[in-house]
């Protein structure tokens, strides 16, 4: 567990480890720095074709949620921690989960003859839109772990609410994320440019990471080799990979 | 008594509180010289400025009009509501999430969260309730758990501080600061901004200046720069366990 806790300077290590990986996966991360100081953050920014479910907050769960639409907070019931949980958790801290980016591997076998659009708009009620996707990860050294913000807006700039973000994310990941009892996600200033935007909480970091590290460890991997599994995590586009990562699965760690 | 003027209400605000939780009487008011219908998120707003309603309000005073003459002339907003720089409110359980929030980076500061989850959900709620109706023995009889620590240690792990200004574009300051020194010295309200801010120090930048630059307000007052910094974290934070630091100009007469 202790391993699981970073330095600044370790932060700011693998983030250099990640800014490598991310131009060898051909994304686009970038590092910020932070006026100065030797701070700083990364940050990626994409544009992508979303349809949003306009339905209720309530009406999109397939499993009941005990939140309203005027609730800012987003998290599901205490269940047991198992695989499946903690790779639905994985799969949320990462932007990519969205309907438009999402390559559907496991519909392949169902495809009826639709493109992928048209399946996508089968899926909900709700109009398609161009938005623009910004995440930084931070560090907080309060929690001595890395953070997720992030934030969406439409191409005029207005900022979408929680509960559009929640709609714009695949029913598949939505509904792992409210079983799963990690997923936090608040609205939060972001300590370094003071705008609003949306916070995965970093309390539960070194929960879903536990299981990760574990897997790092069995492999007489040091912390830097955890921080890179975390580093892919963040910048694959295979979301579906994700999705079906499993802690066991060695070959997939490091 | 009412204002004659229906476009003025006043309020007399606690400095601890916040703002969104405290103007539902503006909301009230303001609902007879409008129409509900168009009423949407309401928002506050300072000589251009949109007052973040998450900070306590005594800090947004003392960062804003600290040397204005009193009542401050706030701007109610019911349009336009600029959701990049604020944070949406729309029910008093969202400042309860956000006070709740920052009692517990608090804890994780100065007792690695030890305290604040070995508290009970009920007992959170009391810290919650202790603020909101404004019970000072309901508050504290949770929050002195929070200002304990262990005698060998001389003090909190780590002191949970903020540092604002309006001057540079980052919101605040704030960092990894102990109360004691490896070597033992106890660290003082100077020697925290000697590190995280030394501009606001006289002798530090210009030793010959007599006239003080900056003014370092705490709840409206000018602490002694030599006051130990553990003794301001127990005795000077705002309910949400911070202590949060204003470094505003000296005003020039």
């Amino acid at each position: 567990m202790s391993s699981c806790v970073l330095d600044k300077e370790t932060f700011r290590h693998c983030c250099q480890l990640l800014l490598q990986l991310s131009e060898q996966l051909g994304d686009c991360w970038c590092w910020v720095p932070v006026q100065d100081s030797q701070d700083g953050y990364l940050r990626k920014t994409a544009l992508r074709l979303v349809t949003i479910d306009s339905r209720p907050f309530g009406d999109q769960a397939e499993s009941s949620s005990e939140l309203g639409p005027h609730n800012s907070c987003l998290s599901g019931p205490d269940v047991q921690q198992n695989d499946q949980d903690q790779s639905a958790l994985i799969g949320s801290a990462n932007g990519d989960i969205i309907r438009g980016d999402i390559e559907d591997q496991d519909n392949k076998d169902n495809r009826d003859g639709d493109d992928g659009e048209d399946r996508i708009c089968r899926m909900c009620e709700g109009s398609s839109q161009v938005l623009q996707y910004e995440y930084h990860i931070l560090f907080s050294c309060s929690y001595r772990a890395p953070v997720l913000y992030f934030r969406v807006c439409t191409l005029e700039g207005r900022s979408l609410s929680l509960e559009e973000v929640w709609g714009s994310i695949h029913p598949n990941f939505r509904l792992c994320l409210q079983t799963s009892p990690f997923t936090m996600v608040t609205q939060q200033e972001h300590p370094l440019l003071g705008q609003a935007f949306f916070m995965l909480h970093p309390c539960r970091t070194e929960d879903f990471m536990r299981p990760l590290l574990q897997a790092a460890q069995d492999q007489n991997s040091p912390t830097g080799s955890c921080l890179i599994t975390w580093a892919k995590l963040c910048l694959t586009r295979e979301s579906c990979t994700y999705f079906q990562l499993c802690p066991r699965e060695k070959s997939d760690m490091v | 008594y009412e204002d004659e003027d229906n476009r003025k209400k006043r309020l007399l605000l606690p400095r601890v509180s916040y703002l969104t939780l405290v103007t539902d009487k503006v909301k009230k008011h303001f609902l007879k010289v409008m129409k509900q219908e168009d009423m949407e998120e309401m928002w506050f707003e300072y000589e251009g400025t949109p007052l973040k309603w998450h900070y306590p309000i005594g800090v947004l005073f003392d960062l804003h009009a600290s040397n204005t003459v009193l009542p401050w002339s706030i701007t109610v907003h019911f349009k336009n509501f600029p959701d990049r720089d604020l944070l949406r409110c729309p029910s008093h359980s969202v400042i309860e999430a956000h006070f709740m929030s920052s009692i517990k980076e608090a804890d994780a500061l100065k007792h690695k969260s030890q305290v604040v989850n070995d508290m009970q959900k009920k007992d959170h709620k009391q810290l919650w309730m202790g603020l909101q109706n404004d019970k000072f023995d309901q508050f504290w009889a949770m929050n002195r758990k929070l200002m304990e620590y262990p005698t060998e240690e001389g003090g909190f792990r780590y002191i949970p501080f903020r540092i604002y200004q309006t001057m540079s574009d980052r919101p605040f300051i704030q960092k990894l600061f102990r109360p004691v020194s490896p070597e033992g010295n106890t660290h003082t309200l100077g020697s925290l901004l000697k590190e995280m801010y030394p501009a606001a120090i006289p002798n530090e930048v210009c030793p010959d200046d007599f006239q003080k630059r900056y003014q370092v307000v705490i709840h409206g007052i000018e602490p002694l720069l030599e006051t130990p910094l553990q003794w301001l974290s127990e005795h000077l934070s705002h309910p949400d366990n911070f202590l949060h630091i204003c470094i505003v100009p000296t005003p020039t007469d």
